[in-house]
């Protein structure tokens, strides 16, 4: 009988074992490649089978910063992503609004039509947009390119803004005009205090997906308007390795920073999700 | 009357405030689509006339057939693992070991950062002189020489399966969660061993889940673009190759459009049949 339970709890132990060595895989899985990024934009002299660079030097971010003029690019980026986000916000409240509070008939035919651009490769409308902004100039501008980001932050901003309006308490609404309140006091006393969080998600999603936005902006871009992900591409083609790894460095940590910082306040599995019900 | 009026009203309102999404929609999507649709039956570099003759000399090509189906076999292939690797995370995290908190944001760092930069540390992690060579070097006996993992197939569908499981992981751990435990528990009373609760109760129970987080990772990688671009060395599924028709001075849009259409026609079709079979009862 005890010999059972020693062989018992033996499997038990094995078992727990095995889920650590499976969970420390993982982990090491994701995380290695950007340690091995992260020595590689301070290594130098990093040759053959050794396993840490023997020479550490901060020459590479120098580069970064002097010959890729990183600062640039990266106002470039923020400017592209702020503006991205801000208009993706105006379009999405009044439609997330309409979807959410209102009877509309088709509903679901008109959600799954704004959600298409999500649906089909970014590559083939790419194609299309990059045709219509030569033709309106809009090529090598930061409001072209931030208007192409448009096309895919919009349907997700829609969707969750139209989340949280649904979320909306009709009896809360009910209470505040029942204690007098007019149509505008409403919305800024009872209504805009309970979506804030959910504007506040829509904007956090809507720049994390303009920030790292890639095909849409290779499409669109030009000389003055280069953001960090085409520059990174750019210096993956042209070779030097320890560059790139720096800039990479440089543009990967707000990205880190923003999902720790925002893991309590929101969901952060929303981020990839976006279809109801596919 | 009034009433009538009124409700007239609400529906222009609702109109109206429907009005910027649907611009943003014809504007942004539609019209850049039908630009392309149209631009792909246009003679090359001329803007009237009509033609067919992109795509029947991209589908008369014998490389086209290998494109399409490299397309295919990376991001079905990529789905799989995701799907395999997704339920094995799902089912260990549930139980909620120490740290699972730390693994489920882990699990986001992939969607969260930028693809090419994924791509960039794997590329170095997999690389010939990365880690994982070396270790496999110095600790498996047979392994004498660095294994080549980048620029192959293996190696791309390990590089998509990186970047695009989290889109199953998710929804199959949050339709897990959703599980309620009871049904579980009457299994175990019911005298059902623990493979036999997980094979024959919880894992028809998450397969809706498992499904619709799984069209999510096979659009992402039938799409992807940066990915292969940087990674896909000689294989160029359908959207390097879409890419690579307007880098060609001049730039060949009608032929590249041409291209665009075959993808998001294909797409579509496998979706529709991909949804069909999600739709099914399930035995």
């Amino acid at each position: 009988m005890t010999l059972l339970r020693q062989y018992l709890r033996a499997i038990l132990s094995a078992r727990k074992l095995l889920i650590t060595t499976f969970l420390l895989c993982f982990g090491l899985m994701i995380y290695l490649p950007f340690l091995m990024i992260a020595f590689r934009s301070v290594g130098k002299g990093w040759f053959g089978r050794l396993w840490l660079p023997p020479e550490l030097t901060l020459e590479w971010y120098r580069w970064a910063i002097e010959v890729t003029n990183i600062v640039d690019i990266t106002k470039n980026t923020l400017i592209i992503a702020v503006l991205a986000v801000t208009m993706a916000t105006l379009v999405g409240i009044p439609s997330g609004w309409a979807f959410g509070r209102r009877k509309i008939p088709g509903k679901e035919l008109l959600m799954s039509m704004i959600l298409l651009p999500r649906m089909i490769p970014p590559i083939a409308y790419a194609l299309g947009v990059a045709q219509v902004f030569y033709r309106l100039h809009l090529i090598n501008t930061h409001f072209g390119v931030a208007l192409a980001h448009v096309a895919v932050c919009a349907p997700y901003a829609i969707l969750v803004l139209s989340a949280t309006f649904e979320g909306l308490d009709e009896r809360v609404l009910e209470a505040a005009s029942v204690c007098g309140a007019n149509p505008v006091r409403t919305f800024f006393h009872v209504i805009l205090p309970l979506i804030l969080p959910g504007i506040l998600s829509s904007m956090i999603f809507t720049f994390t997906t303009s920030y790292n936005e890639f095909t849409l902006t290779l499409m669109t871009y030009g000389k003055d308007t280069t953001t960090l992900p085409v520059r990174t591409y750019l210096a993956i083609g042209e070779g030097y390795w320890e560059v790139t790894s720096a800039m990479s460095i440089i543009l990967v940590i707000p990205s880190i920073i923003v999902l720790f910082m925002i893991q309590r306040q929101v969901a952060p599995e929303k981020l990839v999700g976006g279809f109801k019900g596919v | 009357m009034l009433k009538r009026g009124s409700k007239a009203r609400s529906a222009l309102f609702t109109l109206l405030m429907l009005l910027p999404g649907l611009a943003g929609f014809f504007g942004l999507f539609f019209y850049p689509m039908m630009v392309t649709v149209v631009r792909s039956f246009r003679p090359e570099g001329e803007l009237v006339g009509w033609t067919g003759e992109h795509y029947v000399k991209f589908l008369s090509e014998p490389r086209a057939r290998d494109v399409i189906v490299l397309t295919f076999v990376l991001s079905i292939s990529a789905t799989l693992c995701s799907i395999l690797f997704s339920v094995v995370l799902c089912l260990v995290l549930r139980r909620k070991p120490r740290g699972h908190r730390f693994f489920r944001l882990t699990m986001l760092i992939p969607r969260v950062v930028p693809g090419l930069i994924g791509a960039l540390g794997l590329l170095l992690l997999l690389g010939s002189r990365g880690w994982v060579n070396l270790f496999l070097i110095q600790f498996i006996p047979l392994v004498e020489e660095p294994i080549r993992f980048n620029y192959t197939i293996p190696g791309l569908i390990l590089f998509y399966t990186w970047l695009y499981f989290p889109f199953t992981a998710v929804t199959t751990l949050s339709t897990l969660e959703s599980l309620d435990p009871a049904i579980e528990e009457a299994a175990d009373v019911a005298g059902a061993n623990r493979w036999q609760v997980l094979r024959h109760v919880v894992i028809p129970l998450i397969m809706p889940g498992i499904l619709a987080g799984s069209v999510l990772t096979f659009m992402a990688a039938f799409g992807a673009f940066s990915i292969p671009l940087i990674a896909g060395g000689n294989y160029r599924p359908l959207s390097v190759e879409i890419y690579k028709q307007i880098n060609f001075t001049p730039a060949r849009w009608s032929a590249a459009s041409a291209r665009a259409m075959i993808m998001a026609a294909l797409q579509v079709a496998f979706l529709t049949f991909y949804m069909r079979i999600l739709r099914r009862p399930s035995a």
